[in-house]
């Protein structure tokens, strides 16, 4: 079902790519490439791992191993609207209706055999416990080899060096099951593309803060998580490299649809998955997402003679690694950067690590001024979404910022 | 009387707390405080980590020196966020703790105990050599060891013979080494931890695992309930009295870090060569106390544990154990609110 998704998407992009290669927005492309991406995982020609959210995709494409978080596969179920069939599943199974939906949607894939099976699994501490449990039920469920890289919270020199040295050991393990040794210069490479397509990711999110904004409420949509999967690829710099573009031509054409910004607003965490008007509705409230929380480039370059130390204090540099006071100081330099007027924080049901901290997020854009609108909405299962509900408080939360 | 450094977590070694000069409190989910925590975070945390933290907004807690996290899980790294906004003149001190076991692990976690160590005797204004360090150290743990010994050798008996009062009489001794002092538990273990009387007839062995169950009256409760406890698994009661192997490995951090990471691993620290094998430490306590079924109670909203729930029901169903899932928040209330399942439950053992 998954595989023929991808590829019904692949088709069409690519056909219209054959036919007008100029009329293929940056958006298009990159669903091009990560349904690629897709379809490789479910065509299982080369070795696949299923991994935790902030594993290293860089040094694991660097050793021929096609990888991706578990929860883009909840994610797309959701966003195809077959999420609900799933989600039932893992319920039946005993997986609790609390925990979070993009889970619970994949491991629901994973008891009806709708899922790829992998060669080996690797979880993160990073982003969440709840992360980690599932891909363990994974490991359990395939009876494969699992490994896990425990990110500290604590940025340390101890810390760094602790995730170092487990990366190191990764590579083993990788290479014990896919026979091959890791090639430095493979993994140079990688790096370097990884900084090339930072050093875009950058200027595209330069490019974002214009006021107004050349993006538009879709654009960016989920940015900063997904395309992390391509960094270290020739594919991920032309991918950013296409975004940069777009955006750099909309704001020379003035394309930047100001009478649709009277209200420049933050998306925090990750955006609703299924079909749901919610970007629509802002449009014509004259609302604008010009930015999400995890749009955000919080490392520095990747050092390729010191790959291991470099990937480790990346990994910790992500919002979600470390504590919520380093999480909120990240987020009130965005709101100030990008010139916010309110903030949405859709506080995902189900996720202690990021909806966890809701009180103390509100709190710390309050001090800087910046109201946040809190929804309650489950971003993975539509299943008991009050749309009429959250379209009143979105419509208020506008009109009061107005 | 010793100042106080509170904690939340099994994984806090106890004796490092009293080496430094302090008493521990662990902070129990326990207070009539207002409902508030859901202002700092959000209403979908476990009732652990939301019922604590309404005790630090409304103060009921008792004077405490200090608090130590450790990063046991979403919820509770959310507990400790929260804490600095509480109560911001407390020093805390955040532990992390890695979620496999292996020597890196090992390595890491011994260091971050070396690190609460020195933190504590700081703390306390505590000047000493590391060799002195090391002395209170090692002298804590003869005493924590004594009491751990004396707590499993009578838990293994409530698997041979139950007797009325014993479970809820080791969760009290055990409460104490917690929340008052190590000696003061030795004390008690050492006048009282077997009570007297005969030995209950007809009542259904059952084991019992999870992550909360700390009130003692609970176990009454389970008793009247025609409940026989063979035995249990929680982070309130065997797995908090982990024995500390001081020569594990070749210095005492390392030593303590071992023991606490290869003690029956809670649902946040797993084998991975082993996926899963917090299942099979289930059935294997099981069958080793003689029970005839298990009952898990875990907390709502509680990731670690609800995730591994379906592995654990496959693994009973399949050595035909009879297993009883039982979720809530730790009050004797939402017990009570079991009473009819419980006792069906006893009753289909047919004992
Ligand atoms: S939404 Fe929260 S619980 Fe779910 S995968 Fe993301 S961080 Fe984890
Ligand atoms: S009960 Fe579960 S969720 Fe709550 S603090 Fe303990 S491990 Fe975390």
């Amino acid at each position: 079902m998954m595989y023929e998704h991808f590829d019904n998407i692949v088709k069409g992009i690519t056909e219209k790519l054959n036919h007008d290669p100029d009329g293929i927005n940056a958006r298009k492309k990159y669903v091009l490439a990560i349904s690629k991406l897709g379809k490789k995982l479910y065509s299982r020609d080369e070795n696949i791992a299923w991994c935790g959210v902030t594993a290293p995709f860089d040094l694991l494409s660097a050793m021929g191993v096609t990888s991706c978080f578990v929860e883009f596969v909840g994610a797309m179920l959701s966003s195809t609207d077959t999420a609900g069939f799933f989600l039932e599943k893992a319920e039946d199974a005993g997986f609790a209706t609390d925990s979070c939906a993009y889970h619970r949607a994949v491991m629901g894939a994973v008891l009806e055999n709708a899922m790829p099976e992998p060669d080996f699994i690797i979880g993160t501490s990073s982003p969440c416990t709840a992360g980690l449990a599932i891909v363990e039920n994974f490991a359990h469920q395939y009876k494969k080899d699992f490994f896990i890289l425990n990110v500290p919270q604590n940025y340390t020199k101890d810390a760094v060096k602790y995730l170092a040295t487990q990366l190191e050991e990764m590579t083993r393990f990788v290479s014990d099951h896919t026979k091959r040794p890791l090639s430095k210069q493979r993994l140079s490479f990688a790096l370097e593309n990884f900084n090339t397509s930072t050093s875009l990711l950058k200027e595209i999110y330069d490019l974002a803060r214009t006021k107004p904004s050349p993006v538009d409420n879709k654009f960016l949509k989920d940015f900063g998580t997904v395309v992390a999967l391509l960094m270290g690829t020739k594919q991920g710099i032309d991918i950013c490299r296409a975004f940069k573009d777009e955006l750099a031509r909309r704001i020379k054409k003035g394309l930047h649809h100001a009478s649709k910004e009277k209200i420049r607003l933050m998306w925090i965490q990750n955006r609703i998955q299924y079909p749901f008007p919610i970007n629509e509705m802002l449009d014509d409230l004259g609302a604008k997402i010009v930015v999400d929380e995890l749009n955000n480039v919080t490392w520095e370059p990747m050092d390729p003679d010191n790959p291991f130390e470099s990937i480790a204090k990346r990994m910790i540099s992500i919002p979600f690694s470390m504590g919520t006071a380093e999480r909120i100081r990240q987020m009130q330099n965005l709101a100030k950067a990008y010139r916010i007027d309110g903030a949405i924080n859709p506080c995902h049901w189900g996720c202690r690590q990021g909806t966890g901290a809701r009180g103390l997020i509100s709190k710390g854009l309050k001090d800087i001024n910046v109201p946040v609108l809190n929804l309650e909405i489950d971003c993975v299962d539509s299943r008991n979404l009050a749309k009429g509900q959250i379209e009143t408080r979105v419509e208020a939360f506008i009109e009061m910022l107005s | 009387m010793n100042k106080k450094i509170g904690f939340t977590c099994a994984y806090t070694p106890v004796p490092l707390i009293e080496a430094a000069g302090f008493s521990p409190f662990r902070v129990f989910p326990e207070s009539k405080a207002p409902d508030l925590s859901g202002n700092l975070l959000h209403d979908n945390l476990c009732p652990h980590v939301k019922k604590v933290l309404d005790r630090a907004i409304a103060g009921d807690l008792p004077d405490l020196e200090g608090m130590v996290f450790i990063n046991s899980c979403d919820s509770m790294r959310r507990l400790s966020d929260a804490w600095h906004e509480a109560r911001p003149d407390d020093k805390i001190i955040f532990l992390d703790l890695p979620s496999g076991i292996n020597s890196l692990s090992l390595d890491f976690l011994s260091k971050e105990y070396k690190r609460l160590t020195e933190t504590l005797f700081k703390w306390n204004n505590k000047t000493c050599s590391s060799k002195e360090m090391t002395a209170r150290v090692n002298n804590r743990i003869d005493t924590w060891n004594l009491l751990a010994a004396l707590v499993k050798k009578s838990s293994g008996k409530m698997s041979k013979a139950y007797t009325k009062g014993h479970a809820s009489l080791i969760q009290e001794i055990i409460n104490t080494a917690a929340t008052k002092s190590v000696d003061k538990a030795l004390l008690m273990a050492q006048n009282k931890i077997d009570p007297q009387g005969d030995a209950r007839q007809g009542a259904a062995p059952v084991f019992l695992f999870g992550n909360l169950l700390f009130d003692p009256k609970v176990y009454d409760l389970f008793e009247e309930w025609n409940i026989n406890v063979t035995g249990n698994d929680f982070c309130t009661s065997s797995r908090f009295i982990t024995p500390v192997d001081k020569n594990a490995c070749d210095n005492i951090f390392k030593s303590i870090a071992a023991s606490y990471l290869n003690n029956t691993s809670c649902a946040r620290t797993m084998d991975t060569s082993k996926p899963g094998s917090i299942a099979m430490n289930i059935v294997q306590q099981a069958k080793e106390t003689n029970a005839k079924g298990v009952i898990g109670f875990t907390l709502k909203f509680c990731d670690p544990y609800l995730a591994r729930i379906p592995m654990i029901r496959k693994a009973l169903q399949k050595e035909s154990i009879p297993f009883l899932m039982l979720e809530g928040d730790c009050t004797m209330g939402c017990m009570g609110q079991q009473q009819t399942r419980i006792e069906a439950f006893a009753e289909m053992l047919e004992v």
